[in-house]
């Protein structure tokens, strides 16, 4: 067939148009501004003065930046990799189930990734309450005496961890199962007839073929609990915030509460710096050694 | 040393059935084709003789021991898959390896039996390649080579064959034939394929509708089928059937007739045979195009095949006959011609499928 080369690109440039001005627009112009403005002593609103790197060499010297770098390291570390494991395990189990159990069970995992944010706030907020909560029997039981965990410095991020856990893993839950039912049935039989056991099954068949998507959930994970912000925010409610003040919490109070858009702006520079360079990184070790 | 033994082995998903007391004995080093149709309850069985498929009632014996209720590890056994089910992550090796890792043994022990297996499949050369980069016909030897290094009581065979080009397909089955020769080991192999049976097996099952129809050597199969299923079911082109009329005792022995036709003498005793509702097999090679022969029909349609010629003709009463006919046929389509059939190739069914055959 004889095409007309330019007038394909024509066509192909036209039907891209509307996704790049979009992009263009929300994605890459307020990315420029936002770089520029860290450059700047810009309030919230209207433009600032250049002033070079001095944002970046108050942030350097700026105790609250660096408390807020380490809890969103942190807090990255008790979820990234737990969350990830236990929707592996969780997805393993479902997978044994069949036909509507599977599809009921699978529901109920999935049902808390609905639900926006407040009311995971509410609901574990009430759960966890010190008059009233249920989750205050354990915690006698165990402790001795109730405890209000979200005022306790040392208990705060394992709890908004464990919460965000339960939130987010039916995501994880779907595409492990994805990834499980992508594997033949023929090789399991196969592994049998070897003489596998179990837990040879799991270390030589399961993990290896489920690496790829164990990678992808590894890096999805990465870059959404790099950018928490919601769930700190609303857990801290009422108490004292900057023991427990996040990257992108801190970027909002600066900006909003402070009225210092530059610094912020510097300070939203600086984590999408640290999300690029970790996402990259972490997606391109854990493919290298899944070819191997 | 290891026979196999299947007892009354029934087997039912559910309330759907789809294997009814089927019972037979297949000797050490037998090589058995189960052959027949989709769904007749070949691949259920084999995968039940594995341990992949539980048996509803029944016992299964190898080697003198019962293994029905134990799991496929511990019964001995290997099996090809029809997709071949190699491991995709692993090597050649690591694939051909992974089941003697698992029972513990001495590296050097694997190392020697994965490149005895190799050379003897010739795939020497691939063993460091990963299952995506094999050809067709490769993997199918990786998973043969599999099951050869765990040196099994028996090896089962799913349809191994069906996912190969035809070409590649005649030349696995002439090495398996080999192969069989060489280590004398029990096969049993499973098809749909009648050429696959007749081929390989030093006996086949003929299954249809989860019963097994005859267990017989291919000869056996072929020239005295038990049943009119393994009439038409094995042989190409398949075996002519005709509805008898009239059946007559010419001394002891069956003359069949067939509406507007001469009747046909054969060698079938008479006695025994139902007077009514039979149906009269022969097969094309028994049939010949012959001016003096009984039947008269019409030409459909001529087949030349070099060596032969296969005519496809229609009697009066409407039932179709394929005839042969000697290489340089002169026969055209529309001719009318006689045919003559050789009585001692010739046998009759009941209304049951039940086979008579000539004396």
């Amino acid at each position: 067939m004889i095409r007309n080369h330019r007038r394909e690109v024509t066509v192909a440039y036209l039907l891209i148009l509307p996704f790049v001005l979009t992009y263009g627009v929300l994605f890459l112009w307020p990315t420029i501004q936002m770089v520029y403005i860290s450059f700047t002593d810009a309030p919230l609103i209207g433009p600032g003065e250049w002033i070079g790197l001095e944002n970046y060499i108050e942030m350097f010297d700026d105790r609250r930046f660096w408390t807020a770098v380490r809890n969103t390291a942190y807090f990255v570390a008790l979820t990234v990799v737990p969350n990830t494991l236990i929707g592996l395990a969780i997805a393993m189990m479902v997978s044994r189930l069949k036909g509507w159990q599977q599809s009921i069970i699978l529901a109920l995992f999935f049902l808390p990734y609905i639900l926006p944010v407040s009311v995971v706030y509410r609901i574990w907020n009430w759960m966890f309450n010190v008059q009233f909560g249920i989750l205050q029997y354990p915690i006698s039981a165990i402790a001795g005496e109730r405890i209000n965990v979200f005022r306790t410095q040392w208990m705060f991020m394992p709890a908004v961890a464990l919460v965000t856990i339960w939130w987010t893993c039916g995501f994880n839950i779907l595409l492990f199962l994805a990834g499980l039912r992508s594997i033949s049935p023929d090789i399991y039989e196969a592994a049998a007839l070897d003489n596998a056991n179990r837990w040879t099954i799991f270390r030589r068949i399961t993990w290896p073929l489920i690496w790829p998507v164990t990678a992808l959930v590894l890096t999805i994970q990465l870059i959404l609990q790099l950018k928490i912000f919601d769930q700190v925010y609303l857990f801290v409610q009422g108490g004292r915030p900057d023991p427990s003040m996040v990257m992108v919490q801190y970027i909002y109070s600066q900006a909003f509460q402070k009225n210092q858009g530059g610094y912020a702006a510097a300070i939203a520079v600086a984590l999408f710096v640290i999300v690029i360079a970790f996402s990259v990184l972490q997606f391109q070790v854990l493919r290298s050694r899944g070819e191997k | 040393m290891s026979d196999i033994v299947l007892k009354e082995v029934s087997k039912s998903f559910g309330a759907v059935s789809v294997l009814d007391k089927v019972s037979m004995h297949i000797a050490s080093g037998e090589f058995i084709v189960f052959l027949g149709p989709s769904g007749c309850g070949k691949s259920t069985l084999l995968r039940m003789i594995a341990g992949l498929e539980q048996v509803t009632s029944g016992e299964i014996y190898l080697a003198g021991e019962r293994v029905d209720q134990l799991p496929p590890n511990e019964r001995g056994v290997a099996m090809v898959f029809q997709n071949y089910a190699l491991y995709p992550h692993m090597t050649v090796r690591d694939n051909m390896s992974f089941g003697l890792q698992n029972v513990r043994t001495p590296k050097d022990e694997i190392t020697r039996r994965v490149e005895d297996a190799a050379r003897m499949l010739e795939i020497s050369q691939l063993l460091d390649r990963k299952p995506a980069q094999l050809s067709g016909g490769q993997r199918q030897r990786v998973a043969i080579g599999r099951a050869i290094v765990r040196n099994p009581k028996a090896f089962l065979l799913d349809e191994p064959l069906s996912n190969l080009d035809a070409g590649l397909r005649v030349r696995t089955r002439l090495e398996l034939a080999q192969l069989h020769n060489r280590i004398k080991a029990t096969m049993i192999f499973v098809t749909h394929d009648q050429t696959e049976a007749m081929t390989l097996a030093t006996r086949i099952v003929v299954m249809n509708n989860k019963k097994i129809e005859q267990i017989g050597t291919p000869m056996e199969v072929y020239s005295r089928p038990a049943t009119r299923f393994v009439a038409a079911f094995v042989g190409s082109p398949a075996m002519n059937f005709i509805p008898v009329e009239s059946v007559t005792d010419r001394e002891g022995r069956a003359a069949f007739s067939f509406a507007g036709q001469q009747p046909v003498a054969t060698t079938v005793p008479f006695a025994g045979l139902p007077s009514t509702g039979l149906t009269f097999g022969i097969r094309a090679e028994a049939a010949h195009i012959d001016p003096n022969g009984s039947i008269e029909a019409t030409v459909d349609v001529v087949e030349r095949l070099g060596e032969r010629t296969l005519v496809y003709t229609r009697l009066a009463d409407g039932a179709s006959l394929v005839a042969e006919d000697k290489g340089i046929s002169s026969v055209q389509a529309g001719d009318t011609v006689r045919i003559a059939l050789d009585g001692h190739a010739a046998m009759a069914f009941d209304e049951a499928g039940k086979a008579y055959h000539a004396a």
